[in-house]
């Protein structure tokens, strides 16, 4: 097999081994020999763009770019002598003259920036050749981020960022020569993008200070940052995060790239919406006073109202709701109180309660779906609930042309990848007839479902599915993939956490004196949430409503008493992802104000 | 650089006021000429950020011409080292940097003004006349709104220039401003005859 062949070649005098196919950049690098580059960036299609990272090859008169020359067994490379620096040196001059790269004018101007460090490392003083001053235009039209392109190089990573990784191909370059630039779909300002899924990936990917995220604006280099590891809780898939703090501020939020999760991608909601967006939040317990509104109290006074409260009412008459977003520590202790409450739920999105009704969780579902050449998607919007899934299956249709089926579920911008796309299910023999041809040949296939798959639209989908996949022998059975809504939902469930998608029924079983809601860190309180089943009156006729949560939402407004807990980035704690996996939750800052974690909470009100 | 300048310092010490303090007196002082075109004056305050230094440096040095010394000198001396801040932005910074180069050895550009244009050259990517207009018809600050026309006044060009699209320049030392120990590096190592030598530990743009 020549897969397994290893070939050996000579960098620098240093006998290196590599595989074959692999670049002469690849294999210096894994032997720890650095070749300086800009464009090149691993996980990536090599470019052959920024030309810093030429090379040398004994007996061919002609310097070739490392990145993208396959290794040759037995050649010799040089990576450095005086014609490839002044060689890069010229590169770099040329990069520096063609823009505004004005380093004072520049947040990105104290170790972040990839020209800069190379040019430092080539002892550039001075540019050699006449600077052109361009007149470039900066787009700040998008929500999270800005694009300057007086800073940009040209080295394309954003763009291959954006069509191999998030699999939207909303960045191109346009224009030739000097008018070469990054362009938005055709040419288009960020705001009018109907393809820009905002996951940032652009922005954590460039080298200069061309992309810049708005929030992280000005609050200190990343270089000098604390660089803390935890785990989103936005969605079930937990993907890994890297949390920069500086002066106990979040500073930036890229994703972990030795998470085996999301391997460095998130979301627009795990990059951004966590700490970008203005929240309001709870430091100290409110209290509502005799004119009905909310007051400052402290703890001692708010869990004295909250235990009168509770004595006061009967077994019967007590209950617990939890955000399916808590930890499963947080769950432990939920449970311990079971015997003093007459009933304890979380509250779930529509048809999600099946779902979680035979909490499965399917190992290695990411590497499944990475890996599937046919997905189905049942019942569920990965584009908006589970983002870093949708790049994986845009991706794996337009990279390695993936069949992609869509049964049941709402509009959304997978449809247009889709080789079939039933927004109403038929149940015509001619339409499955279709299905069954377009799984044909199918090796990997993969199946992703969510709530709505357990509608009975849905299970039909699902059987019928399943007769086409058993009506085939010699095909594999298909990965199943659940994708629930509610982050930690499954592993609640299988704590014994009732699962309530109709919280109005679930409320009015028996009349309650005491509700305690514990909301945790969903951003609406988990008002949204509720909203679907939200009878508006309801928790007005309890006497007794107390929500423990990070911010101020429609659910605080109804409380007779808000206790303030910690957020994502304050909490310890794991939660387990739909592939099973139980991920670490890091503190990332310190607690503020008065807040409390979820468990010290209830301890504090039930034992 | 052709002829090393000063006396040659040839042992290194590590406090470089000590050093400088220690050389016997040299038998003549190297003159040089500061001078500020477009820039902020940051350099010049940067230089001065030498401290203590700056008393071994005199002992060495003869500022001849500067806007920070006192000596009222009607006509710009001959001298060895012309020191420069700023870009070239008018008729008269012209006139001035290319009477410099004519009378000074070596010439450097200090700071990231006079290298590359920097914050003076953001006005590059506009037309002149909106520049002129911008400041003195629409500025806010404005009372009266009238674009200087003394013959006095000297013109300012389409575009800021970095020094050496006028004169040759011998050294850049680029940083906005360069950090006092880059200028005495830079310093120490000419007047041992030595051109600097730049890489990632010296070097700054910001």
């Amino acid at each position: 097999m020549t897969a397994t062949k290893k070939i050996s070649l000579t960098i620098n005098g240093k006998v290196c081994a590599g595989k074959p196919g692999q670049t002469i950049l690849e294999i210096a690098r894994a032997n720890k020999i650095d070749i300086p580059t800009l464009c090149y960036l691993k996980g990536l299609t090599p470019w052959g763009g920024c030309r810093l990272c030429i090379v040398e090859i004994e007996g061919s008169p002609k310097v070739v770019p490392s990145c993208t020359t396959p290794a040759v067994g037995g050649s010799k490379i040089i990576t450095n002598s005086p014609r490839l620096q002044g060689l890069r040196k010229a590169t770099l001059e040329l990069l520096f003259s063609e823009r505004n790269h004005f380093c004072p004018m520049c947040q990105y101007n104290k170790g972040d920036c990839g020209l800069q460090h190379q040019g430092y490392l080539h002892g550039i003083n001075n540019v050699r050749y006449q600077y052109l001053y361009p007149a470039m235009p900066v787009d700040l039209t998008a929500k999270y981020f800005g694009i300057d392109h007086n800073r940009c190089i040209l080295c394309g990573r954003c763009v291959r960022t954006c069509d191999e990784i998030e699999g939207v191909h909303t960045l191109d370059v346009a224009y030739r020569g000097i008018r070469n630039r990054i362009v938005v779909d055709m040419l288009k300002k960020f705001s009018e993008s109907e393809t820009c899924t905002s996951c940032g990936a652009c922005v954590a990917n460039c080298p200069t200070g061309a992309f810049f995220d708005k929030a992280a604006a000005f609050r200190g280099p990343l270089a000098s940052c604390q660089q803390v590891l935890t785990t989103c809780t936005e969605c079930p898939l937990g993907c890994g995060l890297k949390v920069f703090v500086k002066e106990n501020r979040i500073v930036n939020v890229w994703g972990d790239p030795d998470s085996p999760v999301n391997r460095g991608h998130l979301c627009v909601k795990g990059r951004y919406e966590t700490w970008a967006e203005p929240r309001e939040r709870i430091t100290q317990p409110l209290l509502r006073g005799k004119d009905g509104k909310l007051k400052p109290a402290t703890w001692d006074n708010a869990i004295a109202a909250i235990r009168k409260a509770v004595k006061a009412a009967k077994k019967t008459e007590k209950a617990l709701l939890v955000a399916p977003r808590v930890t499963n520590e947080t769950a432990q202790t939920i449970t311990k109180f079971t015997g003093k409450i007459d009933r304890l739920g979380m509250y779930v999105t529509a048809n999600e309660a099946a779902l979680c009704s035979d909490p499965s969780f399917n190992a290695d579902a990411m590497r499944k779906l990475e890996d599937a050449d046919a997905i189905i998607i049942i019942g569920v919007q990965p584009s908006r609930d589970h983002g870093v899934v949708a790049a994986r299956i845009r991706t794996a249709v337009r990279k390695r042309e993936a069949k992609l089926l869509i049964f049941h579920a709402r509009k959304s911008d997978l449809d247009r990848y889709a080789n079939i796309c039933a927004h109403e299910v038929s149940l015509e023999h001619q339409f499955w007839d279709e299905v069954a041809a377009a799984l044909e040949g199918a090796q990997r296939p993969a199946i992703v479902y969510g709530a709505n798959a357990m509608t009975p639209i849905g299970v039909t989908v699902l059987e019928r599915l399943i007769k086409i996949f058993e009506g085939h022998p010699g095909r594999r059975a298909p990965a199943l993939i659940g994708l629930p809504v509610g982050t930690n939902s499954l592993a609640l469930a299988a704590a014994g956490i009732e699962a309530v998608e109709d919280v109005g029924p679930w409320l009015d079983a028996k009349p309650l004196k005491f509700l305690h809601i514990v909301a945790s860190d969903a951003p609406d309180g988990g008002a949204g949430m509720l909203e679907e089943k939200y009878v508006p009156g309801l928790l007005d006729e309890i006497p007794c409503v107390v929500v423990q949560a990070g911010y101020r939402s429609a659910l605080t407004g109804k409380a007779a008493v808000v206790l303030p807990a910690t957020i994502w980035c304050e909490k310890s704690g794991t939660i387990t992802n739909l592939e099973g996996r139980r991920l670490s939750l890091r503190p990332v800052l310190p607690v503020s104000g008065e807040a409390r974690e979820d468990a010290a909470i209830l301890e504090s009100v039930f034992a | 650089m052709k002829k090393p300048i000063g006396k040659k310092v040839t042992k290194k010490t590590t406090r470089p006021a000590a050093k400088a303090a220690a050389a016997p007196a040299a038998p003549a002082k190297v003159r040089v000429a500061t001078m500020w075109l477009s820039g902020c004056s940051g350099c010049h305050m940067s230089f001065l950020d030498l401290d203590e230094r700056l008393v071994g440096l005199a002992k060495l040095i003869d500022i001849l011409f500067s806007p920070i010394v006192d000596t009222k000198v009607k006509d710009m001396p001959q001298v060895d080292v012309g020191i420069v801040e700023g870009c070239v932005n008018n008729t008269d910074q012209e006139h001035e940097l290319k009477m410099l180069r004519d009378r000074c050895k070596i010439l450097i550009a200090l700071g990231d003004c006079a290298c590359t244009g920097n914050i003076p050259a953001l006005r590059n990517q506009f037309p002149l006349k909106d520049c002129l207009a911008r400041a003195y018809e629409q500025a806010e600050s404005n009372r009266i709104s009238c674009i200087p026309n003394d013959p006095l006044v000297p013109k300012l060009y389409p575009k800021a220039r970095p020094l050496q699209e006028v004169v040759k320049v011998d050294l850049h030392i680029p940083g906005c401003p360069p950090d006092a120990d880059v200028i005495w590096y830079a310093l120490t190592e000419l007047l041992a005859g030595r051109m600097p030598q730049w890489n990632e530990k010296n070097l700054r743009y910001d």
